[in-house]
């Protein structure tokens, strides 16, 4: 990170969520390095990943911070620590597993739960394209829950690379057009939520 | 768009604040006697990021209970492990650590991308280390030819 923070006309923190195996990763390698590892060459995400990326958007640089967090549930305590200071946040869901779009309800309960701001940008992420012959979620009723949620939709493959560079693209540039979520700091709520892994009463967590 | 050179470890240097690690040790310690591995995990995984040099060894300890406890926690305890390692500035233990986890997960991209990162501290150490040998090595040599010139001016 020698890079002086002055070259970039805004750092942007985005945080990918979604249940384990939609292909979260996935994305982001797509994203970062255009590459794609089948299946079972890839391993679940331990806690979080981090990639760093330089984008420019309208000739102006930016630079995201991208935070992968894993899916499974035995790391939702830890995921819930890196809401704080997010701008944009990815939900995704694989469009061949009706679990994993159903679950995107909870997944906005965290997300709620945990950004103060109001403004932070949303995007739905219906991932898996490729596999049409075993799609089980249509575009249609997917785009029907984004305009419910007031969220961004975009589908995309991982796989075969169509609507990935869109999806960070739209994302960052929602995220550009609202001015309040970066050009002044403000203070955010500490977050850790030990409620889900232990039965005992939640003490002093975060709130908004 | 580019990536930067060198992987990160942005995760295990960004800490939790006192309140979120707190939430976390008070956990801890109300199941003390009967603790959860996911108590004891999220405590661990709260201690390593910290950037107290006591806090680290804490986790480090934590995890390697872990470890040993709960094989099904294996992988992730390598990592943390491994990161814990790394934060203490004790890369061969780390190396150690995580060319565990890329044995058993030879496509793991995290384990890959910090196994990058513990290279590039070894190697600077590596480097250091020479450079100290052969200052010791020189300030020897140097010594040596001194004492020989004392007793080359005493024979005289």
């Amino acid at each position: 990170m020698a890079q002086a923070f002055d070259e970039y006309h805004a750092t942007l923190k985005i945080l990918l969520i979604g249940n384990s195996n939609v292909g979260k990763s996935s994305l982001l390698l797509r994203f970062t390095e255009d590459t794609f590892l089948p299946t079972d060459d890839v391993s679940a995400t331990i806690g979080v990943d981090f990639k760093v990326v330089d984008t420019v958007v309208n000739g102006k640089r930016y630079k995201l911070t991208i935070w992968d967090t894993a899916g499974q549930e035995r790391f939702r305590t830890l995921t819930s620590s890196y809401y704080r200071g997010v701008q944009g946040v990815i939900l995704v869901y694989d469009v061949s597993k009706r679990e994993s779009f159903d679950q995107l309800d909870s997944w906005f309960g965290e997300l709620n739960t945990y950004c103060s701001s109001k403004d932070v940008v949303k995007m739905i992420v219906g991932n898996k394209v490729d596999k049409e012959h075993s799609r089980v979620i249509t575009r249609k009723e997917a785009e029907a829950y984004a305009r419910k949620m007031q969220t961004l939709f975009i589908e995309c493959s991982a796989k075969t690379r169509v609507g990935v560079k869109e999806a960070f693209d739209e994302l960052v540039t929602k995220i550009i057009e609202t001015p309040s979520l970066w050009q002044k700091k403000e203070r955010q709520p500490d977050n850790i939520n030990v409620s889900r892994s232990a039965q005992t009463k939640q003490e002093n967590s975060a709130c908004c | 768009m580019s990536l930067e050179d060198l992987p990160y470890a942005a995760d295990a240097e960004a800490p939790l604040s006192s309140e979120e690690l707190n939430v976390l040790r008070r956990q801890y310690e109300r199941e003390e006697g009967d603790v959860t591995t996911q108590t004891k995990f999220n405590y661990a995984w709260g201690l390593i990021k910290s950037r107290k040099k006591n806090e680290q060894q804490l986790g480090v300890r934590l995890l390697a209970e872990i470890f040993r406890e709960s094989p099904e926690r294996r992988r992730e305890c390598l990592y943390y492990l491994a990161l814990g390692h790394f934060k203490l500035g004790e890369y061969t233990h780390a190396r150690y650590y995580n060319s565990e986890l890329l044995q058993r997960e030879p496509n793991n991209l995290q384990a890959k991308s910090l196994k990058n990162l513990i290279e590039d501290k070894l190697n600077k150490e590596g480097l250091v280390g020479a450079m100290i040998m052969s200052g010791v090595v020189g300030a020897i040599a140097i010594g040596g030819l001194y004492i020989a010139s004392l007793f080359k001016d005493r024979r005289k």
